[in-house]
């Protein structure tokens, strides 16, 4: 029960956010929005029990990445950016693909779960460890590759963003 | 446990392409800062060895193939023979960029790391046996690819190609992603084998979620191959980056999403393959004929070879309709020929381009025919390939294809698909009417000589293109045999 | 390989030799090309000796594609007018081609290869493998050395010619998922013992797109737009090739593939066909009358001329079959010659306009000769070769109906009316200030282009029997496999060539 009211919490949290980010004028605002809707998010890892993700949400995301942008957004000169017309005259044609997308949801809600059977999740082992200890032995052993070579996509972002922004090289 | 961690040393012999070009790639900006602004072509050889000696371990890899790394990747001859596809591209965007950098006055080390960095994205796609990995990967080849389309920066159109690759790409890999968590959400698993288990072991199995699940992935995957109806960016990202990079974006990712568009396809969705397949049956026509009928009326060259570019990739989603062993092993054998061939066009637009890229209207090739004849007669061989003129790679390719849509009872769409290869007759041939019937152009009048290195960016796929098209044998057998054991 | 495979590959081989010749000397590239060539010819006539064994070497065996060459009545004299007219190609060049000298003997000799591969091809894939390379040296021979609007005539013959034969790809596809082999002859022992069997529906679409490809190529009306632009603005010995060798293409194609494959199909669409083959030759006759261009006017004649190897195909006689391949070589030749002579005018007077030229015949009396020879060759003269062709095409017409053999004659009429009118307005009458300045007699080289057709004219006229035999020895099989499925038979099946020996 509890659960259930914290899940549609923290979905409030998360849509409303980002409803609100993409909705206000001003720049700073719309950053603060996207950090609740992010904590949003992170609320509903904590729900699901995965206590490290939620813990890298907050650090990376939240502490990270959003103060990067408020400062971003507060060193660049944005008064003449918001004193445009921020919104596209093409929002009908969004409304409409909106309303689309959403009958399509409401058809399939309709034809009830079988349509949306979803495997059912595999058998929890008994927690031998704690959450972050298990996530660790998955990351070093069956998904090696793909978190070594996450690397050299950082590394690629990296001299990318260098050669792209630099003065001189 | 522990000792599960350290992957076995054929495991290593599997990944070590991508290991090797990671490494060299990695090298090249270490030695960037200490090489002297004259020397820069140096480090292009570097990579160019580093390729040549990723191709050398491919061959080994392929002698022990399998699973590796806990079967994240997967060394089979589908994985091998697109390999060898995105190694050898990345080769000849070298050879080609030599000349085109230095006159741009931007022949810098990170060039060469990034264009290694990307064929290692797509070297891992390819390869790759499970969704993340190809997700990965696919981003790998993308970031580096965006920063290659705007790496002369003070273009105006180099900025405006890599922002619309960029977003639109981003976009497309959001649709890839949602397909994955949609397919997880099914079956629990991201690794191909597991999923295609679990879809064929299942009493009922979730049609509805696979649909869906496919058709994001579709979306996302169309986006990279620019098929119909998600192709409205591709004229101008390749029209504004550096001509080398769109050489190399229109054969190298091109082929890698069609590598990771097959396995995915013929694996996974294989069991809801009669609800993709109208899906892909109408992108199909409608890439070739948005294509080539857009093509007719492109001035500029470039332009012209995006729009039969997406042309292109309507014909390999022909054979992917057909969805037969056959079919895979056309669309493999149309990929290698479409890179060779495409290749060496755009190195002989790069040789004619000019520098800023002032010259690249078809007109411009007026009389290359009398001015250089060697060249022209190698765009001819290209050109005509690209029309599918018997003897040549392309023509054997399309034969291919439509073979196999007809073995699959898609005789409309095959005759469709060559009555469209007759309208793209059309404005290839322009370009040998310009180039050997007109006047030389001011541009042609004061051409200088070729460098070694385009000649090699010339001779090698020419070679290339009649090789597949005179004798197709050895890499038809190799072809069907890999796309045999995909179908398993 | 047999003999038959390396006199196929020796065009080819000339076609690499002249790409590594010198650029800077025209002259040792035209004396290689011509030696060469007439080597060639006369490799090609020692295929006349015997039989000769075919030349069958695994391609592609993936797909169980062969490099499949074989040759009989029908073929050989084809092939043997493709190597004749090769060097005689060269000859009328000598002068005429002054640019890309290199380029112009390399694409003969690549027609060259093409056009003996489509005749002696065995194989649907290697067919169209040739088919389609034959098509990119002419169109290369039109588009740069041809006149003012060659441009637009190059790009029009390719895009009808391709646009026509993909959907024969398509077609050639489906026969092979049919049958499973590419090879001709396993095919054609399929269709006759039952294994291989298209239904009605299937076995008229496919001759259709066979039958489009080739149409475009012959030209049948109204097919034929393509064929007085190409004629037109191609250099003289491309108009040459075009006429002699290329428009045989079509009509080889049909007798050779379309009627044995699908001759219920072909049987059921035999008098539509019939219809425009009336159509185009006299509207082909009628066009030509009225062309004041002299190309334009041969050109129109050509159409005229195919026509009537249609009608005798599509007779379904003995001796409309016998006539018409006979026909083809008389056409190749005798148009052929008609080309070159206006060539040598063109090159005189640089105009091929009727109306700027008149009394050659004073200035130029050998020319003059021999233009009346071509021309009443052409016109079917008896004792000149397409005397023979025509009346044969005729027999066998007036065998089904009279009705089309008196339309058909037609056509023989208004060819006398154009070309003597065309000889009248240009070799007799006042002669102008800019004919007598420029035209001169045949020159040594001229003669040597022109002769050895002359002498075909008439040898050609005089002794059909050198000939017939073998072409009828093809022939008959071909027409007996077109009574396969075929609820009625076939009435005269008895050798043409003895009764046309009679009937002289």
């Amino acid at each position: 029960m509890l659960d259930t009211v914290f899940f549609y919490l923290f979905t409030l949290l998360t849509l409303g956010g980002a409803i609100l980010t993409v909705a206000t004028r001003n720049a700073v605002h719309s950053a603060l929005f996207l950090i609740t809707s992010l904590l949003g998010v992170a609320g509903l890892y904590l729900l699901l029990h995965a206590e490290f993700l939620f813990a890298v949400q907050i650090i990376v995301y939240v502490g990270g990445i959003m103060v990067l942008f408020l400062f971003v957004i507060m060193l660049v000169n944005l008064d003449a950016a918001a004193a445009q017309r921020q919104f596209s005259r093409m929002w009908p044609v969004a409304l409409g693909c909106v309303a689309l997308v959403g009958l399509e949801l409401f058809y399939f809600l309709g034809k009830g779960e079988p349509a949306f059977r979803i495997a059912a999740p595999p058998p929890v082992p008994e927690p031998t460890a704690g959450n972050t200890e298990r996530i660790a032995d998955v990351l070093f052993s069956q998904y090696l590759l793909p978190f070594e070579i996450a690397s050299l996509l950082l590394l690629v972002a990296v001299i990318g963003s260098v050669v792209m922004a630099k003065k001189r090289i | 446990m522990l000792d599960s961690f350290i992957p076995s040393w054929a495991e290593l012999l599997r990944f070590m392409p991508e290991i090797i070009l990671s490494l060299v790639g990695s090298l090249l900006v270490m030695l960037e800062p200490v090489t002297g602004p004259k020397s820069k072509s140096m480090l292009g050889h570097v990579a160019i060895a580093g390729l040549i000696v990723a191709l050398g371990a491919t061959f080994v890899a392929h002698a022990n193939p399998g699973a590796a790394f806990s079967s994240m990747i997967v060394v089979d001859g589908f994985a091998t023979f697109f390999r060898v596809i995105v190694f050898t591209v990345g080769i000849l965007t070298i050879f080609s960029s030599y000349q085109y950098l230095d006159r741009e006055g931007s022949n810098r080390g990170e060039y060469y790391a990034l264009i290694l960095f990307s064929v290692v994205g797509q070297s891992v796609m390819v390869v790759a046996n499970e969704l993340i990995m190809i997700f990965i990967g696919l981003e790998i080849s993308s970031i580096a690819t965006y920063v290659l389309a705007g790496f002369l920066r003070d273009d105006k159109r180099n900025n405006e190609s890599a922002i619309k690759y960029f977003l639109l790409g981003s976009f497309a890999t959001g649709f890839l992603l949602y397909g994955i968590a949609l397919i997880y959400g099914a079956t629990g698993t991201t690794d191909l084998g597991e999923v295609r288990q679990a879809v064929l072991q299942s009493a009922e199995p979730p049609v509805l979620l696979l649909s869906v699940a496919a058709g994001l992935m579709f979306i996302g995957l169309g986006f990279k191959v620019s098929g119909a109806p998600f192709q409205m960016w591709t004229p101008d990202v390749y029209q504004g980056a550096p001509t080398p990079v769109t050489a190399f974006m229109s054969a190298g990712p091109k082929a890698a999403a069609f590598a990771i568009f097959l396995r995915i396809f013929v694996t996974v969705f294989e069991s809801v393959g009669d609800r993709w397949e109208p899906l892909i049956w109408a992108s199909a026509l409608a890439s070739m004929t948005i294509g080539n009928f857009a093509a007719l009326q492109q001035k500029n060259f470039k332009r012209l070879l995006a729009y039969s570019s997406i042309a292109h990739a309507g014909y390999v989603l022909v054979a992917l309709t057909a969805r037969s062993e056959i079919g895979t092993a056309s669309a493999m054998f149309y990929l290698a020929a479409y890179a060779l061939m495409n290749m060496g066009a755009f190195a002989v637009i790069a040789h004619v381009a000019g520098k800023g890229e002032t010259t690249v209207d078809v007109s411009d090739f007026a009389g290359l025919g009398a001015k250089q004849p060697v060249t022209a007669a190698l765009l001819t061989i290209f050109m005509l390939s690209l029309i599918g003129v018997p003897l040549t790679g392309g023509f054997f390719g399309k034969f291919y294809i439509f073979k196999a849509a007809l073995e699959s009872k898609l005789l409309w769409l095959a005759i469709l698909g060559l009555l469209n290869s007759a309208v793209a007759a059309y404005y290839y041939l322009r370009v040998l009417v310009v180039m050997y019937m007109e006047e030389p152009s001011a541009r042609t009048e004061n051409l200088e000589p070729m460098p070694m290195s385009l000649q090699a960016a010339l001779w090698l796929p020419a070679a290339g293109v009649l090789f597949l098209g005179i004798f197709p044998s050895a890499v038809l057998e190799f072809a069907s045999a890999s796309a045999r054991l995909l179908g398993q | 390989m047999s003999f038959l495979g390396w006199i196929t590959l020796a065009p080819l081989f000339g076609f690499f030799l002249i790409l590594f010749l010198p650029r800077n000397n025209p002259a040792l590239i035209r004396q290689v090309t011509l030696l060469l060539s007439l080597v060639i010819f006369a490799g090609s006539l020692g295929l006349l000796s015997g039989t000769q064994p075919d030349t069958n070497v695994p391609w592609i065996p993936d797909f169980n594609i062969n490099f499949h060459l074989s040759i009989d009545g029908l073929s050989i004299w084809l092939v043997l007018l493709s190597t004749l007219l090769t060097p005689i190609a060269v000859l009328i060049s000598w002068k005429y081609i002054d640019h890309r000298v290199k380029e112009y003997h390399a694409l003969l000799f690549l027609l060259e290869f093409g056009v003996i591969g489509v005749f002696v091809a065995m194989d649907l894939f290697l067919f169209y493998v040739f088919w389609e390379v034959s098509l990119v040296p002419m169109y290369l021979l039109v588009g740069i050395w041809g006149h003012e609007r060659r441009i637009y005539a190059a790009v029009k013959f390719f895009l009808y010619t391709m646009a026509a034969s993909v959907l024969m790809l398509v077609a050639i596809v489906y026969v092979y998922l049919q049958a499973g082999t590419f090879s001709y002859p396993e095919i054609l022992r399929m269709i006759g013992s039952s294994q291989l069997v298209f239904s009605p529906t299937a076995q008229f679409w496919l001759f259709l797109a066979f039958f489009v490809a080739f149409a475009v190529k012959v030209p049948l009306f109204p097919l034929h737009t393509w064929l007085p632009d190409a004629h037109v603005e191609a250099p003289t010995a491309g108009s040459v090739m075009l006429a002699s060798v290329m428009l045989k293409l079509g009509t080889y194609g049909i007798v050779r593939f379309c009627l044995p494959m699908f001759p219920g199909a072909a049987r059921e669409c035999a008098d539509w066909i019939v219809a425009l083959a009336i159509i185009g030759i006299i509207y082909g006759a009628l066009v030509a009358l009225v062309q004041p261009n002299m190309k334009k006017l041969v050109a129109y004649s050509s159409v005229s001329h195919l026509g009537f190897v249609v009608l005798g195909i599509f007779s379904f006689t003995q001796y409309g079959m016998d006539g018409a391949v006979y026909q083809m070589l008389n056409h190749g030749i005798s148009t052929g010659a008609l080309f070159i002579l206006v060539g040598c005018l063109y090159e005189r007077r640089h105009s091929l306009e009727i109306k700027d030229y008149g009394g050659v015949g004073t200035v130029a009396p050998w020319l003059s000769i021999v233009f009346v020879v071509t021309t009443l060759a052409s016109v079917g003269l008896p004792t000149l070769n397409n005397f023979v062709g025509e009346f044969m095409v005729l027999v066998g017409a007036a065998k089904v109906s009279l009705t089309w053999a008196a339309l058909a004659s037609l056509g023989v009429i208004l060819s006398v009316c154009y070309m003597l009118w065309l000889y009248q307005r240009t070799f007799t009458g006042e002669t102008p200030e800019e004919v007598r300045k420029h035209v001169y007699d045949l020159t040594p080289r001229e003669w040597a282009a022109l002769l050895p057709l002359v002498i075909l004219m008439v040898w050609m006229g005089i002794s059909a029997q050198t000939f017939l035999p073998r072409i009828t020895a093809s022939t008959s099989p071909i027409l007996k496999q077109t009574t396969v499925n075929v609820p009625f038979q076939v009435q005269d099946a008895t050798p043409a060539s003895q009764e046309v020996a009679d009937a002289r």
